[in-house]
């Protein structure tokens, strides 16, 4: 009798899932092997024969091990990444922007604190609601299972997001103004352009809303561990 | 050479088509594959299982442990709802892709 279970825990060591899901991949893949061999003994197959042609089913155990930790976590990353940090991060955006119209709508303007070029954008009462938004996007990510890298992605979401916005644009704009035939600004308009709405609209939101992030992070590390949450969600099957 | 796509469609079509007469494990489910196709789609052990995986993380089928009458325990495959819902649009293609095909081949015969 063939130890079918040992030969493949040995070759299927280096498969890189949660112990209890391996164990089951383990056993199943010795099963297979042990009734292909059966039914060879079965069809007047020598032994020695019947084990080579079981085996001979998997040329690459290395290149199946791969396979399958593919097909077992590809959709457990994606469900993982919209969890930890796409929910959490647009929920972040959403409610950053509905507070500044809610704001502007109040009659709430925005302060500029400086004259000419070195004028920068404040927005006091956005920027103080801002760190609120930023904990709760560590919240989120982080009942879901989130790393601290996630959960800081996850708060500072929104300035994440208009940053992409204003890299895309400002090419754009160039672009645009070239074509039509338009005075194209010089580099010096756009560096101020960049330094003050870049810190008007990025590096202060950014700020508030990190400070909101790491606050989180800090209460919850105190509080029962989050990670327990996130195992229960991991080892859900299909 | 049959490209990728082609074969993994038709691999997920006979396995979602044997799994509708009801529940299976993957040993019993490559025989099944093999014999109803008289061996022209043979699966072997290292092409199954990654692919029943990734079926099973779609949720086109579902599987857990059964103890058969020998009091071995195995892991059976059956259809969930979104694998029969996945089936008869996959049966339907498949069907028009072979009937093309086979006028392609009648019209280069003609």
């Amino acid at each position: 009798m063939h130890n079918w279970e040992e030969l493949v825990r040995q070759r299927l060591a280096g498969l890189d899932l949660d112990a209890a899901e391996k164990e089951e991949v383990q056993a199943e893949v010795a099963a297979h092997l042990e009734e292909s061999y059966e039914a060879l003994l079965k069809e007047g197959v020598t032994e020695p024969a019947a084990v080579q042609r079981a085996l001979s089913q998997v040329t690459n155990w290395r290149d199946l091990q791969r396979r399958i930790f593919i097909a077992k976590r590809k959709g457990h990353f994606m469900k993982k990444r919209v969890y930890q940090l796409w929910i959490p991060g647009f929920l972040t955006l959403i409610l950053s922007v509905v507070l500044q119209m809610m704001l502007q709508r109040l009659g709430f303007r925005v302060r500029i604190v400086g004259s000419g070029p070195n004028a920068i954008l404040f927005y006091v009462p956005w920027l103080a609601g801002l760190p609120f938004f930023g904990a709760l996007g560590a919240y989120l990510s982080s009942r879901a299972g989130g790393s601290r890298g996630t959960m800081v992605l996850a708060s500072v979401f929104p300035v994440l997001a208009l940053a992409g916005a204003f890299l895309l644009l400002f090419p754009i704009d160039v672009v645009v103004k070239w074509i039509i035939g338009s005075k194209v600004d010089s580099f010096a308009i756009v560096a101020t352009t960049i330094l003050r709405d870049g810190t008007g609209w990025l590096l202060l939101p950014g700020a508030s809303l990190l400070a909101g992030g790491l606050l989180g992070q800090l209460l919850l590390s105190r509080g029962p561990s989050s990670q327990h949450t996130a195992i229960g969600s991991e080892t859900t099957h299909a | 050479m049959i490209g990728s796509g082609i074969k993994r469609g038709t691999a997920e079509l006979a396995v979602l088509s044997v799994l509708q007469d009801g529940p299976l494990h993957g040993y019993e489910l490559a025989r099944r594959i093999e014999q109803q196709t008289n061996g022209a789609l043979r699966f072997t052990l290292a092409a199954l299982y990654p692919m029943l995986y990734r079926m099973e993380q779609q949720r086109w089928i579902r599987g857990s442990w059964e103890t058969s009458a020998n009091g071995r325990k195995r892991r059976c495959y059956r259809l969930t709802p979104a694998g029969k819902k996945k089936l008869s649009p996959l049966q339907r293609e498949w069907a028009e892709l072979f009937d093309a095909l086979q006028r392609l081949t009648k019209a280069a015969h003609a």
